[in-house]
């Protein structure tokens, strides 16, 4: 829960941004397989700061829907970095951009032009609030589109701050490896929680 | 009182409705968002009878759970009551 009494919000998001080594490839991607408006370039000599020897760059965002840009670096005459290179592994997924779309049909719509370009794409993945294919892009960055299933209501937000709530309770125990634990200590919050409604409602009588 | 609690939104509705033809299992009213399902001994719960696709199904706990996982695989979940702590070094 906000402890902040004023109102200050985000609008969504404007863009995010990704590193490429990978120039002609990236925009085949995005601009002609999946039809993203290439809609704003910059380009610079470094920031101009001599010190830091920042290379000479590209920097192009492509139209994402809604207002949302997603954008790309191209540092000129570098390689690569190690570091930068996206790991295999479930892990490295968890990094990754989800675009929104309004229906059933046109996730399968999508799923279908990705295929047909010759992208490996996921099946559906039906999850809790959410429907879902997955991707990458040719730099290996992971993408997902999705579609909602639902509204979030008031009750996932309540289910949200005692899962983080439970999981806060865990961080850093000696012993904590598994999920069935933090169900079990989850478990003791909505008993407690069960029993103050109880106990409310006793009271009230 | 062992037994797992269910968030009342349609994702799981279908895992209470199960629970509800399950004799081993007591389904109680909703209380503060949540379903309560009671058990008193190890019950096995189907997932094709839930229709839960895998996704859910791995998360279907995530309303919290007194008691133990003695099986979890992509077809069956198996809950026993437990008296053991939650985590190794706790009850010392």
């Amino acid at each position: 829960m906000s402890n902040h009494p004023e109102t200050l919000r985000l609008n969504g998001v404007d863009h995010t941004a990704h590193p490429t080594w990978k120039l002609k490839e990236t925009v085949h991607f995005y601009r002609d397989i999946m039809g993203l408006p290439l809609v704003h370039a910059v380009t610079a000599k470094g920031w101009g700061r001599v010190d830091e020897q920042h290379a000479d760059f590209l920097h192009f965002f492509f139209d994402s829907g809604n207002e949302s840009l997603i954008a790309f670096f191209h540092y000129i005459g570098t390689e690569q970095p190690p570091e930068l290179k996206v790991p295999r592994g479930y892990m490295s997924l968890a990094n990754h951009t989800a675009w929104r779309v309004s229906t059933e049909a046109e996730l399968l719509a999508w799923q279908k032009r990705l295929q047909d370009a010759g992208v490996k794409v996921s099946q559906f993945i039906t999850h809790e609030i959410i429907e879902s294919i997955y991707f990458r892009d040719p730099n290996g960055y992971p993408l997902e589109i999705t579609r909602s299933l639902r509204d979030v209501e008031q009750i996932d937000a309540v289910d949200a701050e005692l899962t983080i709530e439970a999981a806060l309770r865990l961080e850093g125990a000696e012993g904590w490896t598994n999920i069935e634990q933090f169900w079990r200590a989850k478990g003791e919050l909505v008993r407690a929680r069960q029993d103050a409604a109880l106990s409310g409602r006793e009271t009230a009588r | 009182m062992s037994g797992f609690y269910v968030l009342d939104v349609p994702d799981f509705r279908s895992l209470v409705e199960n629970a509800r033809r399950d004799p081993a299992c007591t389904v109680h009213d909703v209380v503060a968002g949540y379903t309560f399902i009671e058990f008193h001994e190890e019950i096995e719960i189907d997932r094709a009878a839930t229709k839960l696709g895998e996704a859910v199904w791995f998360g279907c706990l995530t309303g919290g759970l007194d008691g133990r996982i003695t099986h979890f695989s992509p077809g069956k979940l198996r809950l026993a009551p437990t008296n053991l702590p939650i985590l190794p070094d706790q009850g010392h």
